[in-house]
């Protein structure tokens, strides 16, 4: 099923990255976020299944964006190389894939955020 | 009677100076031969060789010394010597002391020193001596003082011990004060603080008090620290834990503390006494450090995330393997060279000159006037720094290859300008502008390094990224918001 995805990723070759393996994974990359204010505009306004959300955005935590897409009952999970030390309450349960990862890595995070 | 068979019974045995005294010549003295030694002298000195404590008698108005193997000890270097020999004679360093001991004893009275200082010579050097001596005179048969009996207890060992103690206390009293640490005194089960030196540092407690774990320790400190007070105690060993405290400002500091277990001789916690240090300085360097830690492991794998991704971009449908390497090559050395933007503490801004100063240089084809890079002082942030180097580099290598720096005199021109745009907002409008190169046609095929600059710097930058390929050399133009693609 292709998934209509938000990439929130304050690097712009990770980005291009996330988007290629995205793409390759058979979804479409709706939107790209690399600023805290503009991922919770796209989170506001988009319409999305899903959402990746890197923890530090050029200094300011994106826990924000989640408390929208929370609200919104999109699902999403954070891609971070902090790994789950850096999720803070009250998302420390959330789904956290480390970076660098494996394209198979994103497939199953996708996989279970989605189910 | 004859003399052998008296000298048999007096003094019956008496140990060494039983033995000295019944071989020793007393006609030379003024006592005279021991047949005809008086009864009452007779009476004492079998006394005295029978007892364990020092004595020596003191007999006639010279005082002729007779003493007892206790007092031969005490002696020392003197012994046999003084054996016959009148006290002022045996010890002419005290000469003075028992002449006086003599006239009062012999006069019917009695002295009593306690501790008493002297300084005696008895192994031939001078040495300070304390002592507990009686004197009693000692009847004669006419009833009337015929010597003196002395009890010569010395007292040097505890004298000694007892200064000893005092340094040693004064010792423990100066360390106490030298130190810089929180000294603090506990009832054996912890429960009562005897005493706190807070130095500062911590509220001092002068009298005991049961509340000092809610005085110096906030409620959630409190289990650890009892936890490894209990365990403490159960092995009686060293107490040692760096916890965090109240200060005695109230707010909190860090403490390294360390208690030790006085035990009495059945091995019975008596008290602890413990020490602790300010240790909140070095504490807050440690927490520091670990967020600087923190930090630095996020960038390592950001850094390996972008080297992935610039790896799965270039080498992605390659043709030429060198090729992609020598390109992979160029783009991880400008992604290091825009690491060094980054090294310097976060948010600290950076200027957009020097950026593409550093990103452009490494590439720019030889002879004059190559490049020209021009523009009003602007400082970027960190990130947008690092994705504008990554970009420059793309153009730059595409310049050297197949643009402006590809034939001999082509030229680059790298300008930019802010200007005012409704509703009062300031944009940055940065070209790159390729002229004098190969007459240029668009790309069949646009690569990571077109994506990079139209998609990647565009959305970084929250602005617009055009590239045109004018047959008179490559253009490109940045126009975007100053400050809107920051926080």
């Amino acid at each position: 099923m292709t998934l209509r995805i938000l990439i929130v990723e304050d690097e712009m070759t990770i980005a291009l990255l996330m988007e290629d393996m995205l793409v390759e994974l058979g979804h479409d990359v709706v939107g790209i976020a690399m600023r805290l204010p503009q991922a919770l505009e796209l989170a506001r306004i988009l319409s999305i299944d899903l959402a990746i959300i890197d923890v530090n955005l050029d200094g300011l935590v994106s826990f924000p964006v989640a408390d929208v897409l929370h609200d919104r009952h999109v699902p999403f999970f954070f891609a971070t190389g902090y790994g789950a030390a850096g999720i803070e309450l009250p998302y420390k349960d959330r789904l956290v894939v480390k970076k660098p990862f494996y394209l198979k890595e994103l497939q199953s995070a996708i996989t279970r955020a989605t189910t | 009677m004859s003399d052998a068979i008296f000298l048999t019974t007096f003094p019956g045995d008496g140990g060494e100076l039983g033995a000295l005294i019944r071989s020793f010549d007393w006609s030379k003295t003024s006592l005279g031969p021991l047949k005809r030694w008086p009864q009452s002298l007779k009476t004492v000195t079998g006394m005295l060789l029978l007892s364990p404590v020092p004595m020596v008698l003191l007999w006639g108005r010279d005082g002729v010394m007779i003493y007892n193997d206790a007092y031969s000890e005490f002696a020392g270097g003197r012994h046999p010597r003084i054996l016959g020999t009148k006290v002022r004679e045996g010890w002419p360093e005290v000469a003075d002391f028992n002449d006086n001991v003599m006239r009062v004893g012999l006069a019917g009275g009695t002295l009593a020193y306690r501790d008493q200082k002297l300084t005696l010579h008895r192994h031939g050097r001078p040495e300070q001596v304390w002592m507990n001596l009686d004197y009693s005179p000692v009847l004669d048969e006419s009833g009337t003082p015929g010597g003196v009996i002395a009890i010569v207890v010395e007292t040097s060992a505890q004298i000694r011990a007892v200064a000893q103690l005092r340094e040693s206390e004064a010792r423990f009293r100066a360390l106490v004060n030298a130190t810089s640490d929180v000294i603090y005194r506990m009832s054996p089960d912890w429960t009562e603080m005897q005493a706190l030196d807070g130095r500062g540092f911590l509220a001092d407690s002068a009298g005991p008090t049961v509340r000092w774990m809610d005085i110096n320790l906030f409620p959630e400190d409190q289990p650890g620290v009892q936890a490894a007070i209990d365990e403490a105690i159960r092995e009686k060993s060293v107490f040692q834990l760096e916890h965090r405290v109240r200060r005695a400002d109230g707010t909190p500091g860090w403490a390294f503390s360390r208690a030790v277990p006085l035990l009495d001789a059945e091995g019975n916690i008596m008290e602890w006494f413990g020490a602790a240090s300010d240790v909140s300085e070095r504490h807050r360097a440690e927490q520091h450090l670990q967020l600087v830690i923190n930090e630095l492991n996020h960038r390592v794998k950001n850094n390996l995330t972008m080297t992935q991704a610039i790896a799965a971009q270039t080498f992605r449908g390659a043709e030429d393997v060198a090729q992609a390497q020598a390109k992979f090559s160029a783009r991880i050395m400008a992604l290091a060279q825009a690491n060094d933007l980054l090294t310097g503490e976060r948010g600290v801004d950076v200027a957009l000159r020097g950026v593409l100063e550093q990103a452009v240089s490494p590439h720019v084809a030889e002879g004059p006037d190559r490049c020209r890079i021009e523009g009003p002082d602007l400082q970027l942030s960190p990130k947008t720094a690092l994705s504008l180097t990554m970009a420059m580099h793309e153009l730059a290598v595409n310049a050297l290859k197949y643009g402006a720096w590809s034939t001999c005199a082509g030229k680059v021109e790298l300008t930019w300008k802010t200007y005012e745009a409704p509703p009062g907002t300031t944009r940055l409008r940065l070209e790159w502008r390729e002229t004098g190169g190969p007459y240029v046609s668009p790309p069949a095929r646009r690569g990571f390094g077109s994506r990079l600059i139209e998609r990647g710097l565009a959305t970084e930058m929250a602005g617009t990224v055009t590239m045109t390929f004018d047959p008179q050399g490559l253009v490109c133009v940045v126009d975007a918001p100053l400050r809107a693609h920051g926080r």
